[in-house]
């Protein structure tokens, strides 16, 4: 194994991971913005509401990421000339803003399912008791269904966002220099595959960890009311 | 005692089906300022969904429903089903019906003190300091102030339905509405949870309460409905019901509970 190859491209790799990171991030928050008005669409009983949700979510949890992310980059150039006129092209052609723009409706997709999930398991009774109080509409989503939804929904939104972090190694096809794309750029070069994407893959497993233990925090601190240790005070 | 007292809620003939089964047939009944009613009567007959249809958890199909001279307006939808005509006159009437419920239904993300203070800050618009105030005081009333900042899950069923009502008194409503209080408790909890509704009776509260226990109906309330295949078929004072009222119906099932 040649460790001085690996210790050569870290600072390369340390870029990449910036990459990663920013990509994985702005999409998480971006999707998850998203997708709680779309989970709450979905539970909708109108049919002019849900419908278009439940065929967003199907192509997008139906279709490959990769195919995705080539359609919105390759796909756009078909309609340049369109994109022009609504000044959106300056967005389309870069890369970044395409693989951002797909990990973003991806994650947000199955993220709404993940919640929809999430607010049907929200105890009827706890609802009731909230109309009973008066209230309705927005503030009794805000108040009472969103934040047990949520929390109903967390351990299963942590695997949606580590499975994003690792699906936005994808987005080195469409030539960005994430944690991947360095890894097969130099080994494409230096034909030792093994060392970089073993880097690679540690650098992954470290930033999977992060997520991890984040995400286990936070369920922590909102889930402490199924904590039954303050029973004995 | 036949002083015309101002009525609080007053139902006219509601009917009640679901699907092709008609659970109401017809009941009307008014509750006066202070009256304390027991609704009593089998498993079925009716009780907890003409309960449920005066703050409209149900919507009846057909009747009328009055609360403080109000009427709550309903229309037929496209479907033939009966919907409020004013979501927000739903609303409103709501905050004045608090409801206690037999599975307490206290939002379990919420501690004790939360879940009283949340209506009274969020849809009463109360200054959140002055509802705190006024939730301690009322968990101390009802013996559960040590409790406040406990989670639901971390209480007995009984602490759980005495923050239940406390969260019921902190909206202020004009009636306060029992869906059988006790029936999810332990026998030996059912006490604390009546001891706590005979102290609101006593203060004058208007109160209709769903119940298994008799000796509540008997002892405390002003007048008893007794309710069979969603009927009325016998109410008057509880010496009367529990004396021997003229139903045979109602004597029966009087007789099978001892």
């Amino acid at each position: 194994m040649e460790t001085a190859i690996i210790i050569e491209s870290l600072p390369k790799f340390l870029d990449g991971t910036l990459v990663t990171l920013q990509i994985t991030v702005l999409s998480v928050i971006l999707g998850f913005i998203l997708s709680v008005p779309l989970s709450i669409m979905r539970v909708s009983k109108n049919p002019f509401i849900k419908t278009p949700v439940y065929c967003f979510n199907f192509y997008f949890r139906g279709t490959p990421l990769l195919v995705q992310i080539f359609l919105i980059y390759y796909g756009s150039g078909q309609f340049q000339s369109f994109l022009t006129d609504v000044g959106l092209w300056q967005f389309f052609r870069e890369a970044y803003f395409c693989a951002v723009l797909s990990l973003t409706l991806n994650t947000a997709a199955y993220t709404s399912e993940i919640f929809r999930g999430g607010i049907q398991g929200v105890p009827v009774g706890e609802i009731e008791a909230a109309r009973a109080c008066g209230m309705s509409g927005t503030l009794l989503y805000r108040r009472i269904i969103m934040p047990a939804a949520l929390r109903i929904a967390w351990p299963a939104y942590t695997n949606e966002v580590v499975f994003l972090l690792q699906a936005s190694s994808l987005v080195s096809i469409i030539t960005l220099m994430d944690i991947t794309g360095v890894a097969r750029v130099v080994s494409a070069r230096s034909f030792a595959f093994y060392e970089l994407f073993l880097t690679a893959a540690g650098i992954y497993l470290v930033l999977v960890y992060g997520v991890i233990f984040v995400f286990k925090r936070v369920e922590k601190r909102i889930t402490a009311h199924l904590n039954p240790s303050m029973l004995t005070s | 005692m036949n002083t015309k007292k101002k009525d609080v809620i007053r139902v006219e003939s509601l009917y009640k089906k679901f699907g092709q089964m008609e659970v109401l047939k017809g009941i009307s009944m008014e509750a006066g300022e202070g009256d304390v009613i027991a609704l009593i009567g089998s498993s079925g007959s009716g009780k907890s969904t003409f309960l449920r249809c005066m703050n409209l958890l149900e919507i009846p199909s057909a009747g009328d429903i009055f609360v403080g001279g109000e009427q709550i307006k309903l229309k037929q939808n496209r479907q033939g089903l009966m919907v409020p005509q004013d979501r927000k006159q739903v609303d409103r009437i709501r905050t004045r019906l608090a409801m206690v419920f037999q599975h307490f239904n206290l939002w379990s993300h919420m501690t004790v003190l939360e879940n009283i203070i949340e209506a009274p800050v969020h849809v009463l618009k109360r200054p959140k300091q002055e509802a705190k105030e006024m939730a301690m005081a009322l968990l101390e009333k009802v013996g559960i102030a040590h409790r406040a900042d406990y989670f639901p899950s971390q209480l007995s069923g009984g602490q759980q339905q005495r923050a239940a009502i406390a969260r019921a008194l902190a909206m202020e409503p004009d009636v306060l509405l029992f869906d059988e209080p006790t029936s999810a408790l332990d026998p030996e909890l059912v006490g604390e949870v009546l001891r706590v509704m005979q102290d609101l009776v006593k203060e004058g509260r208007t109160m209709i309460v769903a119940t298994h226990e008799m000796g509540f109906a008997r002892e405390v309330s002003s007048k008893v409905v007794f309710l069979d295949k969603g009927v009325i078929e016998a109410q008057g004072s509880p010496d009367y019901i529990f004396g021997s009222p003229d139903s045979e119906r109602c004597r029966q099932f009087l007789a099978n509970l001892i």
